[in-house]
């Protein structure tokens, strides 16, 4: 069986310096059974892999020259359990505020981002978003974020070299529990 | 508004399996049981147990070299890649329950071949069949372990090119106990397949160079990739030349191990496929150089910690080795000083590459376990705070000089000198461990800052989330 792909060309959006990860998600979302996804952007999308690949979406990528990529998504031929491993944070779909804060932690000598970062989300109020500029994929601040309750969107800039990311502070703190067993 | 939210905390659990990476709970145990290995190892060489007091193939040398390279370094390697896999490829590890039943199956594998080889010597007298048990546990052991790594590394693709290191290093891990199965069934009589009668004569150089070239060596240059561009605010690397330095690699081990067989099964030259092998091998370690020096030059960070530089001088110990084996090679004396070549790339490069980072790892997923949780909301040591270098370094500095000075022993066959530079890497190996238990234990930060309200002392061997 062949799969059908529908294009999504985020290019643009890139260039121009947007955010082109609702854009992605509603086509993933708007997909009929069976149908794939053909993604052309400015640079690997790698955290999109995982999202989608939890979705049951396989990947096949291809550079296209100039920087440019295309992504292939289609159905994966295993079934998705992807009501289980849904990504209710990133999948969000509603628009979120300004961010009220900026930090600039590229140059920060880890760990020191993530504590500056989580430091600064118990400074803020619930549905509040501050973003903050790194040097690599957060890897352990993301579970710490999620145990939190934040939510957070995150992605490598067009540069490929500065990860942004976007966190929006959860309604529920995740205060610890003295000697929880 | 809250409730607009999905307060769904099992969700967010998932969420957080699927994206980014979390303490890998067995991997302090397997630092521990590689560590005592590692002290057994430089014990017995202070007594002259084995080469150089005994002969290279003798059981005793036998013991010795599996005691090193499958006690501390294959164990600390696995450890550190149930970790380090899921931070490579930002994915979660496949699964968290097998690390436990793998080093079961390890520790327990590795005690059935020494009993293997001390029963050949003759030292141990039951007629238990010890190296069938041991060639079963390691492989299912080590089958465990490639399944475990290989699931979330599969999962994961494309690969960045540290991992891909760590394919190939795995892949060469599988050949490795392939070849020790294969001599444990021709050695016990239980196949007398003439091409595999051929492997046991000729084919313990490659049962070496696939465990020490391939599976430690070539899986401990892509993690030093990430690791050190990490630690020093460098770049990661993925130029033309680390992807030539990976291809020339992966084609020098193809060639050592799968031309080497077929050069044995073939009756063809053997020394051949090596010679090949040994030219690749040696592009793609004068690449990977580059490439360490253009990150060490390339970094942000000034002042480098401790581990950075350690790892340093252990690159040094892996460029002397190839310098003294293209050296002996060229003056024709390679076979007869193989074993100062091998000591110095398992002493000099592994296990000081495996020591500086394990002071940063211990520390840093130390400082992860006992302080995530509580990160912003309470005043917290910084990972600095739980080591002191100044210490650490003098044993450092003993290692490595202990180290060297026992190649420099070995290759003027001075057995006694050499008996007492073990002694001295034993002293600073023990120095260095002290070292670690006391980060674990956090006995180096201030007791005001050390255990802030609800967060307990980490277990020694175990790592917990807490509060999870």
């Amino acid at each position: 069986m062949t799969t059908s792909f529908v294009d999504v060309d985020v290019r643009p959006i890139l260039r121009a310096g947007g955010e082109p990860f609702e854009k992605i998600m509603e086509a993933a979302n708007a997909l009929r059974p069976g149908e794939g996804l053909r993604l052309l952007a400015t640079f690997k999308p790698m955290p999109l892999l995982h999202v989608l690949g939890s979705r049951g979406f396989e990947h096949e990528m291809r550079e296209l020259g100039g920087g440019d990529w295309e992504v292939l998504f289609s159905p994966s031929a295993t079934a998705p359990k992807s009501a289980e491993v849904d990504v209710p944070e990133i999948g969000d779909q509603g628009t979120w505020p300004e961010p009220l804060r900026h930090m600039d932690n590229r140059n920060l000598d880890p760990p020191e981002p993530m504590v500056r970062i989580l430091a600064a989300t118990e400074e803020m109020a619930p549905g509040e978003v501050m973003s903050a500029l790194l040097c690599r994929e957060p890897i352990f601040l993301l579970p710490e974020l999620a145990k939190r309750g934040h939510a957070w969107r995150g992605d490598f800039e067009p540069d490929g070299t500065t990860y942004k990311i976007l966190v929006r502070i959860g309604g529920a703190r995740g205060t610890p529990q003295p000697d929880a067993a | 508004m809250p409730a607009a939210r999905r307060p769904a905390p099992l969700q967010q659990k998932k969420n957080a399996i699927v994206l980014g990476a979390t303490l890998s709970r067995w991997t302090m145990s397997y630092f521990a049981a590689a560590l005592i290995a590692f002290l057994a190892a430089e014990l017995l060489m202070t007594l002259g147990y084995g080469y150089p007091s005994a002969p290279v193939e003798s059981a005793s040398t036998l013991v010795l070299v599996h005691l090193v390279v499958l006690g501390w370094l294959s164990l600390l390697m696995c450890g550190a890649l149930f970790q380090f896999v899921p931070v490579l490829v930002a994915r979660a590890l496949y699964s968290d329950s097998l690390p436990l039943p793998t080093l079961v199956c390890l520790i327990v594998g590795l005690a059935a071949l020494l009993l293997g080889f001390l029963q050949m010597d003759g030292f141990v007298s039951t007629v238990f069949a010890f190296f069938p048990a041991a060639a079963a546990l390691l492989a299912i052991g080590f089958g465990l372990a490639l399944w475990n790594l290989g699931r979330t590394l599969w999962a994961a693709r494309p690969l960045p090119l540290p991992a891909r290191f760590v394919v190939v290093g795995l892949c060469s891990l599988a050949a490795t106990v392939t070849f020790g199965i294969i001599f444990t069934l021709v050695l016990r009589g239980v196949t007398d397949n003439p091409h595999l009668a051929d492997v046991v004569a000729n084919g313990v150089p490659l049962h070496a160079i696939a465990g020490l070239g391939g599976w430690l060596t070539f899986t401990a240059m892509g993690v030093s990739y990430r690791l050190l561009a990490m630690f020093m605010l460098a770049p990661d690397l993925d130029s033309s030349r680390s992807r030539a330095g990976f291809y020339s690699g992966t084609a020098a081990l193809a060639v050592a191990i799968g031309g080497g067989v077929a050069a044995i099964c073939f009756a063809a030259s053997l020394t051949l496929a090596l010679l090949a092998a040994g030219l690749l091998g040696l592009c793609a370690l004068v690449l990977y150089g580059a490439d360490m020096l253009r990150l060490y030059r390339a970094r942000k960070r000034r002042v480098i910690e401790l581990n950075s530089r350690m790892a340093a001088f252990a690159m040094a110990g892996l460029a002397a080795s190839v310098i003294l084996i293209v050296a002996l090679a060229a003056l024709g004396f390679f076979a007869q000083h193989v074993a100062a070549t091998a000591f110095l790339v398992a002493f000099g490069w592994l296990s000081g590459l495996g020591l500086a980072k394990l002071y940063k790892i211990t520390a840093f997923l130390t400082w992860l376990e006992c302080y995530g949780p509580v990160l912003g909301k309470t005043a917290t040591p910084r990972v600095q705070d739980l080591a002191v270098e100044r210490r650490a370094i003098r044993w450092f500095f003993l290692y490595f000089c202990a180290v060297w000075a026992a190649t420099a022993a070995l290759l003027l066959e001075m057995p006694m000198a050499f008996q007492a530079c073990a002694g001295l890497m034993l002293i600073a190996s023990l120095g260095i461990i002290v070292q670690l238990v006391r980060i674990r234990r956090l006995l180096d930060v201030g007791v005001a800052m050390r255990l802030p309200p609800g967060i307990r002392m980490p277990q020694l061997l175990r790592c917990s989330v807490q509060h999870d």
